[in-house]
């Protein structure tokens, strides 16, 4: 059954993982706007060198 | 500190000895804090008013300089209360939103992070009794390793809103909340470590999940609410380039022009405070949109006024300031804004006390049900009284009202009617009877000398010259279509307004009168028209003003008759001028109504139980707006009517009534449908409850699918068709 510690600890591993990147992706200002990048896609590019 | 110190100096009304702020509070969780803060602010000395709105965590004080109170000691006493003050508009306060909502949002991820993986551990040991015990243990340990973050992280607000509910001596909706969760918390943890009993560590998670998601989706009601304000506020640059003699160029705050200043607007720049083009050759072209929602450019040229707020689309200007920042068209639109989002409606106000009262009996309700099933199944006591404090939802009831306030006057707003007072939708879905002023109402602003009669000795072109004079700078609509008329030689002095009569002045030393026929013409033979001209030597003239009917007055009124309302014209203007229009419209029509008649009108028609609408323009119907019961003001109306009015038009769009009408009786109707159903759903999950029916998980899912219907039944407002 040791096998269940290795597994429990991995899972909380994992949840550590999870909710590292979630914090950094909200700190990175990627949950701010949400409507924002998804438009940019349609606007023109500025004009080049 | 000095943010707010700046922020006071730029946004406050210093009329002499009395100051007014506004600010936003961290931390406002509910009525219960409004109310505390209301209390801690009114103890100062010299404080006159203080207004919370907890739906949009703004503050108003008002109070006398007479130097015993400052900003900073109201500041300080809010912060003594327990709430951290933050600064209204500009950066500063879209920082701290991006700060509440980042925040909130790493309590939700985390809460449903955290929920999901405890709920993995801890259903293994759903229903089963062969269970090994070591690995049972293994289990719940780690559920308590899991949900213990989330409580004391993601559940952070509720219980420190507790704790200082508890501190102020007061009934939040934080308490029964943190009872609840502590409540679940403690005895898990002690049957982990004891190794038998049960465990409720999947519950407190799941719990903790549905109130972060309310918390968050309450935060961004209130957000959205403040937007409408902040984009004006936040529009105006903060510095500007001045012209001083000799031509030379600095750059200043724009809190330093004064009138009469000249200052240069690049192309793409928002002009600061309300100027004019002056002297200067040209066109201005401008985007007002941000002040009218009127997306066509607007042509201005030589003396007419450019209002702070509009952008430069056209050529780089050098305009000339007409009044200060604090003073400008734009500072009052926000100034009134704020007004509008830190008074609480009474409605809103009356769901506040009941939640307040309604936390009160559950607590009561919790500990009889403790006492009841200890008598009766002491095994199911503790899982009946956790359900009984979380299925409970005074939530609903205070969000009833303010999420559908903010989703209407979105809705208004997208229609270009702005609301000044939090009243005002509540009021404006129940009106029955609409009082329409004629001139720049119905009718165009600008009008037109259609007749002009003399007396013998006077002549036409001299008549007009002289009422020209007499009504130069004046905002009635009468000025407008006089002004053409005008002549450099013909300066009148020493004028006097007489209101709802008329004004007199010196011309040539001659005293001339020009008004109603009783003010200007006592005795005179003349033919009836809208405005008459007096002077001496038996000079008299009759002018006849005639304004077009404005586009859409005729299906304005009929719309509003569709809607059931009584639509009575009151003008203070001519049977002729009046009566035209009142045929032209088929409406019952007052004429020549000085402004205390019109005042009488309302009063006599309140009396009767009507609920009245007064819409009108000119200065003399300021009081008149103010007698009503809900008022609308043309937005390029005279200031005084504007800040006596509930709403404000902002793009003269008059058909746009009907429609403000109808999505405020929607609005109505969603603040009762939503107040219902939380009355509903407590009174039906309670019983259920205290009977050990409902499951605590169940009864965590009951109490947040309750706010969020309230929450979503008001989103339907927003984003029903206009």
């Amino acid at each position: 059954m040791s096998i269940a510690y290795l597994l429990v600890a991995l899972g909380l591993g994992v949840f550590a993982l999870a909710v590292w990147a979630l914090f950094w992706a909200i700190d990175d200002g990627q949950y701010d706007d949400l409507e924002k990048h998804g438009e940019s896609i349609l606007e023109d590019d500025p004009p080049g060198p | 500190m000095s943010a707010i110190e700046s922020l006071h100096a730029r946004w406050s009304l210093d009329a002499g000895r009395h100051q007014h702020v506004v600010f936003i509070v961290e931390g406002m969780r509910c009525a219960g804090c409004a109310r505390s803060i209301e209390k801690a602010v009114r103890a100062l000395p010299d404080v006159e008013s203080v207004a919370v709105n907890s739906a949009t965590a703004r503050v108003s004080v008002d109070w006398s300089g007479a130097g015993r109170t400052g900003l900073a000691q109201i500041l300080a006493a809010v912060e003594r209360a327990g709430f951290r003050p933050v600064p209204l508009a500009g950066d500063a306060a879209s920082g701290e939103f991006q700060h509440e909502r980042r925040a909130a949002l790493k309590r939700v991820g985390f809460a449903s992070i955290g929920m999901m993986q405890a709920m993995m551990y801890l259903t293994a040991l759903y229903g089963t009794s062969d269970i090994d015990a070591s690995m049972s243990a293994l289990m719940r340990i780690t559920g308590m390793v899991l949900v213990t973050p989330v409580l004391f992280y993601s559940g952070a607000p509720f219980l420190v809103g507790a704790w200082r509910d508890l501190a102020n001596r007061r009934l939040g909706m934080d308490v029964p909340v943190a009872i609840a969760l502590l409540l679940a918390w403690l005895p898990s943890v002690v049957n982990t470590f004891r190794g038998q009993g049960e465990v409720y560590f999947d519950s407190v998670g799941m719990f903790i999940f549905f109130l972060s998601v309310g918390r968050y989706i309450e935060m961004s009601v209130r957000h959205r609410g403040l937007t409408s304000s902040e984009a004006l506020a936040r529009s105006l640059p903060a510095q500007v380039t001045r012209l001083i003699a000799g031509g030379a160029e600095e750059r200043v705050a724009a809190t330093d022009l004064k009138p009469g200043d000249r200052f240069l607007v690049p192309k793409g720049a928002v002009v600061a405070v309300d100027a004019t083009l002056g002297d200067e050759t040209g066109i201005a072209l401008l985007d007002e949109s941000l002040l009218t929602g009127e997306s066509v450019a607007a042509r201005r040229q030589g003396a007419e006024r450019i209002r702070g707020g509009s952008i430069n689309v056209g050529a780089p200007l050098t305009l000339t300031a007409l009044a200060a920042v604090g003073d400008s068209t734009l500072a009052a639109m926000v100034r009134l804004l704020e007004r509008a989002q830190t008074e609480r409606p009474r409605i809103a106000r009356a769901a506040d006390r009941a939640a307040s009262w309604f936390v009160g009996s559950i607590l009561v309700l919790a500990a009889m049900t403790t006492v009841g099933w200890m008598l009766v199944d002491p095994a199911r006591a503790f899982a009946a009284v956790l359900a009984v404090l979380v299925v409970t939802c005074p939530c609903a009831l205070s969000l009833a009202t303010p999420a559908a306030l903010t989703a209407a006057s979105t809705q208004l707003a997208r229609l270009g009617v702005l609301i000044t007072r939090a009243d005002a939708v509540e009021r404006l879905a129940r009106v029955d009877t609409v009082v329409l002023d004629k001139t720049g109402t119905l009718t165009e602003p600008a009008g037109r000398v259609v007749d002009v009669r003399t007396s013998p000795t006077l002549a036409r072109e001299r008549a007009l010259a002289i009422a020209a004079a007499l009504e130069r700078g004046s905002a009635h609509p009468l000025a407008a279509a006089l002004r053409e008329h005008a002549r450099a030689d013909v300066v009148a002095k020493d004028m006097r307004e007489v209101a709802g009569q008329g004004i007199e002045g010196i011309i040539d030393g001659a005293r001339w009168r020009l008004g109603t026929r009783g003010f200007a013409c006592v005795g005179a033979d003349v033919a009836d028209a809208t405005t008459y001209l007096g002077g001496p030597d038996a000079a008299f003239a009759s002018i006849d003003v005639g304004a077009p009917l404005r586009a859409g007055a005729r299906a304005t009124v009929d719309a509003l008759r569709a809607l059931g309302l009584d639509v009575i014209i009151a003008s203070g203007d001519g049977e002729l001028a009046v009566s035209q229009v009142a045929h032209a419209l088929d409406v019952h029509a007052h004429s020549r109504f000085t402004p205390q008649q019109k005042i009488d009108l309302v009063v006599a028609l309140r009396a009767r139980g009507r609920r009245v609408f007064a819409v009108g323009d000119g200065i003399n119907d300021g009081p008149v707006l103010a007698a009503a019961d809900v008022s609308c003001a043309m937005g390029q109306g005279s200031a005084i009517a504007q800040s006596a009015a509930d709403l404000l038009l902002v793009h003269d769009g008059l058909e746009q009534l009907p429609r403000a009408i109808g999505a405020a009786r929607a609005a109505l109707g969603v603040m009762r449908q939503n107040l219902g159903w939380a009355l509903a759903y407590n009174l039906a999950a309670v019983p259920l409850a205290a009977l050990g029916l409902v499951a605590p998980w169940l009864a965590a899912l009951g109490m947040s699918l309750s706010s969020l219907g309230v929450v979503l039944n008001a989103r339907r407002l927003a984003g029903r068709a206009p």
